[in-house]
């Protein structure tokens, strides 16, 4: 009798479910977050600083005193609100406009591959510093899905197979080169927009953590949780909870976006 | 080894995968030296029976019974062990066998150097001896590229000669040299038999097609629903005097003509009109020197083949007939309109009359859906409403037996034969005023090929549209047109009526091409002596 084995796909199937109902659970914390935290966002309590987890504040509390269940439940919300702004940008702007840059005349769309691949070389979370350096910190969001750009739009242009035998007969039967944009933004996006979307999460994730980790994300008193990670430096050693459960908060978005997406880094055909 | 004793024996040899039978308890008895060709329709088990005996089932296949090799122990059909004797196997050269960046070359040497357990330098030589056998095989130089580079042709004989360079006691062969052009078939056809003479194997040939049945000398076995239902040799089954399975299938075997059709006695307009086209030769040198021009003309409704072994120049004056590529010189009129003065964009929009069918499965985007991919001529060129769209893809769909299916079924995930029939409902909704037919049988096994001829016929009666039929099959050119080109290095060396063709050949490479696909069918000289 042959072993049971689960099929590579009904695995793959199995990763991506599981991540997208992490970020299920994530998006309802996120909506429920006013109703679920204990406190307002940077509500300090008096006589109550570095209190270890306790029945009165399961995650503790830190420096300020702050309940860190309700700060870690602001901190996700402001991040994966964030993360989904900087998401859109780097989608249309790059997946979007590198797919139809695909479609344009070859020297024109080729300049355009070759000057966007210039930035996708360069690391995105620089661009984003430089960004953010050049304009405010309040534009975190916009400077992350512009720094992700550009290695979409790449993905994207080299994903379009202007050269394949189906286009050829279309064009070839006189249908147009917009009815053929039209069918490949279609079908692409059918097949390969949910795992781009949670790929694109997990990746502007990482940069706004990032950024915000350094000093030039969020700003007080909106805090988001690489904010949060970064101030708790001074407590970690002595409070390991001040600076742990914002960063598991952080791990669970990345991690079920990167399962949501099949932890792969291209698109399955 | 016992000479007395049989080579290979199956008994009760039952496959089947998630709940369907493939194999239903076959027995079979292959003597050393014999040869075996096992034919019937897609799915019916003999591609099961293949990787029984090869020793490489499916994962999900459920196995049972038990294989015999002369000299050799009984062993269980679902053990995945190499058969006990040196057997070669020879794949389709289109299924991809080769990986794609290293010398086809070099991966034939390697393959025999495994098989005989010598020195990459021995194989290679072995290689080189046995391509030397075949007249009209490629040299050991020529294979020295990729599998991109290399025509389909080159591939078999490639394959075909690393299989016999092993020295093999037991030879599968599945489907080798299906969807290649005629001529070609028949000469690797004869190098199989030739070899197999001489050296003696037993050959096991799997095909859905009908040519290895009448050009090798083997038993044949005609298989259906996983069981043997007859076997016997060629002329008995093709004599009529057979099963009513075996009698169906070799009705699919076409057969050529000489009786002259009934000529549509009014023809249109002319459709399609070339006056002194010169074609561009791949050899770009070659081109000053061939001056050759061309000038013909296809009325609405008629039809035209163009007759020609692969490479011959078919496909590039197709391309130049409908502006997909400039010619060096001439005049191509379409609809009563020069291409040649027009923009592309103008050119696009004559395009809209023109419909494609083609053997090739990847003419059609395989992340459609079946009602898309109909709909698509229509909602790209007319604005029609939702409801008349909806009738029109109906109709299409019913013409070609596909109404049945789901509609939002994936293009990609269809069958041959139904992503082949797509292409021809696609057609139809399109109204075309020409359609190209470009190797419309390339991958079908009999029955689906009988299917899709008749398809097609019907296609032209009813539609009325032109049919220009690319093809190196002459039976497949007198089925869906009146007139031939016929084509030899890009050149074409003789046209007209294809009886007359039939009749008369005045040419060698015309004569190939016919004495190619004469099969069953009596002798052609005859049968012109007794017209």
């Amino acid at each position: 009798m042959p072993a049971q084995t689960i099929s590579p796909s009904l695995a793959r199937t199995l990763l991506r479910a599981t991540g997208w109902c992490g970020l299920g659970l994530i998006a309802i914390a996120v909506a429920l977050s006013d109703f679920l935290a204990r406190a307002p966002a940077g509500a300090v309590g008096m006589g109550a600083m570095l209190e270890a987890p306790s029945a009165d504040h399961p995650f503790g509390t830190d420096l300020l005193g702050r309940d860190l269940l309700s700060e870690t439940l602001h901190g996700l919300s402001v991040t994966t609100i964030h993360a989904l702004i900087a998401a859109l940008v780097a989608i249309i702007l790059g997946g979007l406009a590198g797919a139809v840059a695909a479609r344009l005349p070859r020297p024109l769309g080729q300049s355009a591959r070759g000057i966007i691949g210039v930035f996708a070389a360069v690391p995105a979370l620089l661009i984003a510093i430089i960004i953010i350096g050049l304009s405010s910190r309040g534009l975190a969001p916009l400077a992350a899905g512009l720094a992700a750009a550009p290695l979409a739009f790449v993905r994207a242009f080299d994903r379009v197979d202007t050269q394949s035998s189906h286009a050829y007969y279309a064009r070839a039967s006189g249908i147009a080169a917009a009815t053929l944009l039209r069918r490949d933004l279609i079908y692409e996006f059918r097949d390969t927009l949910a795992s781009v979307a949670a790929r694109a999460l997990a990746a502007v994730t990482i940069i706004l953590s990032t950024v915000s980790f350094l000093g030039f994300g969020a700003t007080p008193p909106a805090r988001d949780l690489g904010l949060m990670i970064a101030a708790a430096k001074t407590t970690y050693l002595s409070a390991w909870w001040t600076a742990s459960f914002p960063a598991v908060a952080l791990i669970a978005l990345i991690f079920f976006a990167r399962m949501a997406a099949g932890l792969e880094e291209g698109e399955r055909p | 080894m016992n000479e007395a004793a049989p080579f290979l024996e199956i008994s009760d040899l039952c496959v089947t995968r998630s709940g369907t039978i493939e194999l239903d308890h076959l027995s079979l008895t292959l003597m050393a030296g014999d040869s075996v060709v096992v034919i019937g329709e897609t799915g019916c088990g003999k591609e099961a029976l293949l990787r029984a005996l090869g020793g490489f089932p499916d994962r999900n296949e459920a196995i049972s019974g038990t294989i015999r090799f002369a000299g050799h122990e009984p062993r269980h059909a679902s053990r995945r062990l190499r058969p006990p004797v040196r057997t070669a196997y020879l794949p389709n050269p289109r299924s991809h066998p080769f990986a794609p960046q290293a010398s086809v070359l070099s991966q034939l040497s390697r393959v025999v150097a495994r098989k005989l357990n010598a020195p990459l330098a021995s194989a290679r030589e072995e290689l080189r001896l046995a391509l030397e056998r075949f007249a009209g095989a490629p040299t050991p130089a020529l294979l020295d590229c990729t599998p991109a580079q290399l025509d389909p042709v080159s591939m078999a004989w490639g394959l075909l000669a690393a299989a016999m360079a092993q020295t093999p006691e037991f030879v599968l062969a599945d489907h080798a040299f299906a969807d290649l052009g005629p001529i070609a078939v028949k000469a690797l056809l004869h190098a199989l038999n030739e070899e197999r003479k001489r050296l003696g194997f037993t050959l096991l040939y799997i095909t859905g097609g009908l040519q290895p049945t009448a050009r090798l000398d083997a038993r044949i076995l005609v298989m259906r629903q996983g069981k043997i239902v007859e076997e016997g040799d060629a002329p008995r089954l093709m004599s009529g005097h057979a099963h009513a399975y075996t009698r169906t299938l070799y009705q699919a075997m076409p057969l050529l003509s000489l009786e002259r059709p009934k000529r549509k006695t009014a023809r249109g307009q002319p459709l399609l009109q070339v006056h002194g086209l010169m074609l561009r030769l791949p050899d770009p040198a070659e081109e000053h020197a061939s001056r050759e021009t061309l000038s013909f003309e296809l009325r609405r409704g008629a039809s035209l083949a163009l007759v020609g072994e692969e490479g011959s120049g078919r496909r590039r004056l197709m391309r130049a007939l409908l502006g997909l590529e400039r010619a060096p010189a001439g005049r191509v009129v379409f609809d009563a309109v020069d291409l040649n003065i027009l923009s592309e964009a103008m050119v696009e929009r004559l395009r809209r009359r023109v419909a494609f069918i083609t053997g090739t499965d990847e003419a059609l985007d395989p992340r459609m859906s079946l009602w898309d991919t109909v709909d698509e001529p229509l909602r790209a060129h007319l604005d029609l409403s939702r409801d008349l769209v909806s009738g029109y893809r109906e109709g299409a769909l019913k013409r070609v037996g596909l109404a049945s299916h789901n509609g939002r079924r994936i293009a990609g995930t269809l069958s041959a034969f139904d992503k082949r029939r797509l292409q021809v409902a696609r057609a139809i909704v399109g109204a075309p005023l020409l359609t190209v037919v470009d190797e419309p049988l390339l991958g079908l096994d009999a029955f689906a090929q009988t299917i899709m001829r008749e398809v097609l016929k019907d296609f032209r009666v009813t539609q009325g549209s032109a049919f220009l039929v690319i093809t190196s099959d002459f039976t497949v050119a007198q089925a869906l047109a009146d007139d031939a080109m016929v084509f030899k290095a890009g050149k074409i060396v003789e046209r007209g009526p294809i009886v007359d063709i039939l009749r008369e050949p005045k040419q060698p490479a015309t004569r190939e091409l016919i004495e190619a696909v004469t099969l069953g069918a009596p002798d052609l000289s005859q049968a012109t002596a007794s017209v």
